[in-house]
């Protein structure tokens, strides 16, 4: 840990300032104001959390890091989690952002940031929205009563910036102190004398609350039997008081209500109750039972313009039939048989399962433009505080699936990429929410390119058959979630959901999140499709690919009713979803397929097992055992229900 | 009667302790003698015995029919009280637990229920342990006007103080803190469906039916403005 405060700061350094605050209190606004353009968004090690980092140059070079929102120093979620360690880790400065209209919850953290003893600065952002409901915040009071530089500041209009930091250079730990019960106290400072100078005050009262995420740190700093003094007294506290972190926090916010009683003073406008923006109002009529329903459909349908019409459509015609197909495949192709004439070399890079001619003009032609335009639109739906009103309306849909509300933000980011959807499935508490929602996304939730070709081949169809298709699709989601759900046993977990203002977004903060989350896919993602492309270069270089096709075929052929060609669809499918939705295509259009055939082959493949990129996730993320069993679970099913459609249809004389 | 008086209170004292003990595991005799402030004597036991109320199988002690029936009375009115007395009456925590083991010893039948109703039939203690359900909970009788009532009886629109918070999940509980939902914040229902939403202060929460209806709130009396 570092030292704070005395002594001289060697001058190689550099300070670190680290932005902290409540989700929704304008911290990203006040970092891009702080930063300008040298900033880095990348996820914290381990996990899916993106943390903005910049340097800043005050009298000389800063770094400052802007954290995910918390409400708790005690973490909740990987979130609150990331924010700790990175004070934990040390931080010269803390700039605490708070919104000047909702000050209690600002100063719940400020309290801890205080048993913290870090150096900081707050604040009070969006003074103006709390003047017009009639909020007046006494600054220097406040300042005098915590003993931390406190300066009023508008950041979307730039006012106050300067001030704010002007007073970075009078940053210091707060003063105001406050105790709890007795009983804690003294349990505080045996704990403290058990870190010996390892840590604080914050420390022990998290260790006390049983902070499990603090287990690593704990045991690599304490010994076993300190550990279990620790822990008895934990398990005391808990007894006479019932859970701990509550009771900290509710002291905490009696502590704060109380500072802001000589503070604070409410001025009752005629207009403060009643007169309500225009976005206050849409942001009622987003989360009404009713009104909510149309300007959810508008939301999809706006995503759908923009994602599958501009971005499947027209973005990847153009990169895919001219940029590559005119001009990088057959000038890459030209290269590679002018420098070599050996057959293997050329067949690897540009044949027909080559690196340059499938893996790059997949990966960079044909998704590279969906994944972006749609990296693009959820940049746009996360900022302007939709998604939480999202998860509201479709809760009750989670909550059949034994899911909350809080899932549809990996589902909806499933139909952009199932791989850094499940990814984000971290997002949910509990293990097994996280394995029933990666499940439903490797079975049930195709990715904006598989959905590409496949909208592309059922509107050719007509409406019954979309319908069909989507109707199957949709019934398998619910009704595997259902048992799923039902299966695994086990409790759902809360549904207690923040709902931030709808907001106009920064187009500035969306583009910088664009372009971090594009990097992302392609240092991570693109790698795979060419060890995917790889793959099926071998398979099909030994014949292994033949083989397969011979025993697969009969599957295909007599439960399916499909053309025995088919089979090579699946096998690629086996490898990239979408490309296989894509060789059912090609034999659509050259009619080798009927209007019934196409669906049950459309339907099945929607199904069918993951990309090789999303599997290896889900053997990363879930382990292999569940990875197995996920896989084992969605072959045969995608094959069964296939086999059961065509049946259906048969039997009832539809063919569409 | 004097006599009589502290006597059946220190029988309904051991009968509590027992109680208690069981929910924690089992109750041995000595775990009994740490638990209860006073010395058990052996009359005391004997007497318990006596009545029908204890019985002893080894170390174990058990409660017969009887006994459990009375303990499960001592104990519902001792943890109704700490309810009342430390979130409605919002006395301090060590104040509020000795009168309520007065309480546990003075309640009539008919109080206890009239309290539990007033409180809108809480599921558990401050310490959140539960509170056995008297008959008044299942008959949902409607003559006492309840004070506190779940956040999902709550009007649409109107305004509530938090009294207390009762989850099924501790874990609840934190979260709910950290947003500033706690005992003794107003809020307001904005709405019930597809989940509610509560406003605290300038925060909306949004929150399932089940958590709802954990929250207990007092209603706000309307209050004109000059």
């Amino acid at each position: 840990m570092h030292c704070h405060g005395g002594g001289a700061e060697a001058p190689e350094a550099r300070s670190r300032i680290a932005l902290v605050g409540n989700p929704n209190v304008g911290k990203s606004v006040i970092f891009a104001c702080l930063t300008g353009r040298y900033v880095t968004v990348s996820n914290y090690p381990g996990t899916t959390v993106e943390v903005a980092r910049g340097t800043a140059r005050f009298n000389r070079e800063v770094e400052v890091i802007d954290t995910p929102g918390i409400n708790d120093l005690i973490p909740m979620s990987e979130d609150e989690r990331v924010t700790r360690d990175i004070l934990l880790d040390g931080v010269d400065v803390v700039l605490q952002v708070a919104d000047a209209k909702n000050l209690t919850r600002a100063l719940m953290i400020t309290l801890q940031l205080g048993e913290m003893g870090i150096p900081m600065v707050l604040a009070l952002n969006m003074i103006d929205e709390a003047a017009a409901r009639g909020i007046k915040v006494n600054a220097r009071r406040l300042e005098e009563v915590l003993g931390i530089p406190v300066v009023p500041v508008i950041a979307t209009q730039r006012k106050g910036i300067g001030e704010l930091v002007a007073s970075l250079s009078r940053a210091r730990p707060s003063k105001f102190s406050f105790t709890y019960p007795p009983a804690i106290e003294e349990a505080v400072r045996e704990v403290e004398a058990l870190l010996h100078g390892r840590g604080n005050r914050a420390l022990a009262l998290m260790l006390l609350a049983g902070d499990e995420s603090l287990s690593a740190w704990v045991h690599e700093r304490l010994s076993g039997e300190e550990i279990e003094r620790i822990e008895r007294l934990r398990t005391r506290l808990e007894r006479r008081f019932g859970r701990l972190p509550y009771n900290l926090a509710r002291e905490r916010h009696r502590v704060a209500e109380e500072i802001l009683k000589g503070v604070l003073t409410r001025v009752l406008t005629r207009h403060s109750t009643e007169s309500h923006s225009l976005l206050v109002r849409l942001g009622w009529l987003t989360m009404h039972p009713l009104y909510g329903i149309p300007i959810l459909l508008l939301v999809l349908l706006g995503m759908y313009e923009f994602v599958g019409v501009f971005g499947a459509g027209t973005l990847v015609d153009f990169f895919e039939g001219v940029v590559f197909e005119s001009y990088i495949n057959p000038l890459a192709t030209e290269v590679v048989y002018r420098l070599t004439d050996v057959e293997l070399v050329r067949e690897l890079l540009v044949g027909e399962f080559g690196i340059i001619t499938m893996a790059l003009t997949y990966s960079v032609a044909i998704i590279l433009p969906i994944v972006g335009t749609f990296f693009l639109a959820f940049g746009i739906l996360e900022d302007s505080g939709y998604l939480p009103r999202l998860a509201i309306m479709t809760n009750r849909i989670f909550r059949f699936m034994g899911l909350n509300g809080k899932a549809v933000l990996p589902m909806v980011l499933g139909l952009g990429c199932d791989t850094m959807a499940t990814l984000t499935t971290r997002i949910l508490e509990t293990k097994r929410e996280r394995v029933i929602a990666t499940l439903l996304l490797a079975l049930a939730v195709p990715c904006s390119a598989q959905l590409g070709v496949i909208l592309g081949m059922l509107a050719s169809l007509g409406a019954e058959a979309a319908l069909v298709w989507g109707g199957t699709v949709l019934l398998v989601l619910l009704g595997v979630g259902f048992s799923a759900g039902r299966l695994l046993g086990g409790e759902r977990t809360d549904f207690v959901l923040e709902v931030p203002p709808l907001r106009i977004p920064q187009p500035g903060n969306i583009v910088m999140k664009t372009l971090a989350r594009i990097e992302w896919y392609l240092r991570e993602a693109v790698p795979l499709f060419v060890l995917g492309t790889l793959l099926l270069f071998v398979l099909d270089l030994t014949g292994a690919l033949g083989l397969i096709r011979s025993a697969a075929s009969p599957v295909v052929v007599s439960m399916l009713g499909l053309p025995p060609q088919a089979t090579d669809a699946f096998i690629v499918g086996f490898l990239r979803r979408d490309y296989g939705a894509a060789g059912l295509f090609a034999l659509a259009s050259q009619g080798m397929l009927s209007p019934l055939q196409t669906v049950v082959a459309l339907v099945t493949i929607t199904l069918f097992v993951p990309c090789i990129a999303n599997t290896l996730i889900i053997v990363k993320e879930r382990g292999i055992r569940v990875a197995a069993a996920i896989i084992a679970f969605i072959f045969p099913f995608a094959f069964l229900v296939g086999s059961l459609l065509n049946f259906l249809l048969r039997s009832l004389g539809v063919s569409f | 009667m004097r006599v009589h008086g502290t006597k059946k209170k220190r029988l309904e004292e051991v009968l509590e302790g027992i109680w208690t003990l069981r929910e924690a595991g089992g109750c041995t005799l000595e775990e009994l003698h740490a638990q209860t402030g006073e010395p058990i004597t052996e009359e005391l036991l004997e007497e318990l015995q006596a009545e029908g109320m204890v019985r002893l199988r080894g170390e174990e002690v058990e409660l017969t029919e009887k006994g459990e029936r009375l303990a499960r009375e001592v104990v519902r009115r001792h943890r109704l009280a700490e309810r009342l007395l430390s979130d409605v009456l919002e006395l301090s925590e060590s104040v509020a637990e000795s009168h309520a083991c007065e309480f546990e010893h003075l309640l009539s039948p008919e109080a206890t229920d009239s309290v539990c109703t007033f409180l809108g039939h809480p599921p558990t203690c401050p310490h959140g342990k539960p509170i056995p359900r008297g008959e008044c909970c299942s008959k949902l009788r409607k003559e006492v006007h309840p004070l506190v009532t779940p956040l999902s009886e709550l009007e649409v629109g109107a305004e509530a103080k938090i009294v207390f918070i009762s989850p099924r999940r501790h874990s609840t509980l934190d979260r709910l803190a950290s947003l500033g939902v706690v005992p003794g914040s107003t809020l307001k229902l904005h709405q019930r469906s597809p989940a509610y939403v509560i406003r605290v202060g300038e925060l909306e929460v949004a929150l399932d039916p089940e958590i709802a209806g954990e929250i207990y709130v007092k209603a706000a009396v309307k209050q004109k403005h000059h």
